[in-house]
């Protein structure tokens, strides 16, 4: 049982998650249309998830503490979020400023707003992301 | 009796489809809205299990192809998922006006 779940999550590593698209307007007629993205991405940890995984590899006495653990952490960070915890809440902050560099005139059209995630078990890289059209 | 009893749990498992919105968002809707336009793009996952969100791109393309030259505004998008156990349908639905001219 618990090989299983280790190899689950080994198969696992390297999932994809998507949370929320957005697709702006699309102008067509200004010019030329360049695609510029930018991606901005923050260590999440789910401490639950870990607790868990020492939960299934362990026996005995020490999987029940994972497991009173595991309980714990799920009821401290009980409530609605999107992703995994993250270390640093401002990691989205300087979005824009990189997608004008990438598009200096900031003639912007066809803007996607993607939040995504890259996991593997208990950690991810929780992404922003912002793909869209430089007018030139 | 045990063998109609799972013929019927599978059957009752592959024909329920079940929709989740994950996230909607609009943009501007312009007084002109006589050509109405559509994309969707969609991927296939088994158990939810996904390497790449890659599929996400092909409603833009496939919006911008249908209004070539023109714009598309009060675009409508939609993020959901299907679920036929045990696979894991997800997918992008835009919904615009195309104005030319």
């Amino acid at each position: 049982m618990r090989w299983t779940a280790l190899l689950v999550l080994a198969l696992t590593a390297g999932c994809a998650r998507l949370d929320h698209v957005q697709i702006g307007s699309i102008d067509q007629s200004q010019g030329e249309l360049v695609p510029v993205s930018v991606r901005l991405s923050e260590t999440g940890f789910d401490a639950t998830a870990a607790a868990e995984i020492g939960r299934v590899a362990s026996r005995g006495r020490t999987a029940e503490n994972f497991k009173q653990l595991r309980d714990i952490l799920a009821l401290i960070n009980m409530g609605p979020r999107t992703g995994n915890p993250v270390f640093d809440d401002a990691y989205a902050q300087r979005l824009q400023e990189y997608l004008l560099v990438e598009c200096p005139s900031g003639r912007l059209t066809g803007i996607r707003a993607i939040r995504e995630a890259k996991t593997a078990g208990p950690v991810s890289g929780e992404i922003v992301g912002v793909d869209a059209y430089c007018i030139r | 009796m045990f063998k109609r009893f799972i013929t019927l749990a599978v059957l009752m498992t592959a024909l329920t489809g079940c929709v989740s919105l994950n996230s909607v968002s609009l943009t501007q809707v312009p007084a002109e809205r006589s050509n109405e336009i559509s994309a969707t793009s969609s991927s296939w996952t088994f158990l939810g299990i996904a390497f790449s969100n890659d599929f996400v791109d092909e409603a833009i393309l496939d919006l911008k192809s249908q209004c070539a030259g023109g714009k598309v505004e009060g675009i409508l998008t939609k993020f959901q998922h299907t679920v036929f156990i045990p696979v894991v349908i997800r997918e992008v639905v835009a919904t615009g006006y195309c104005h030319k001219g």
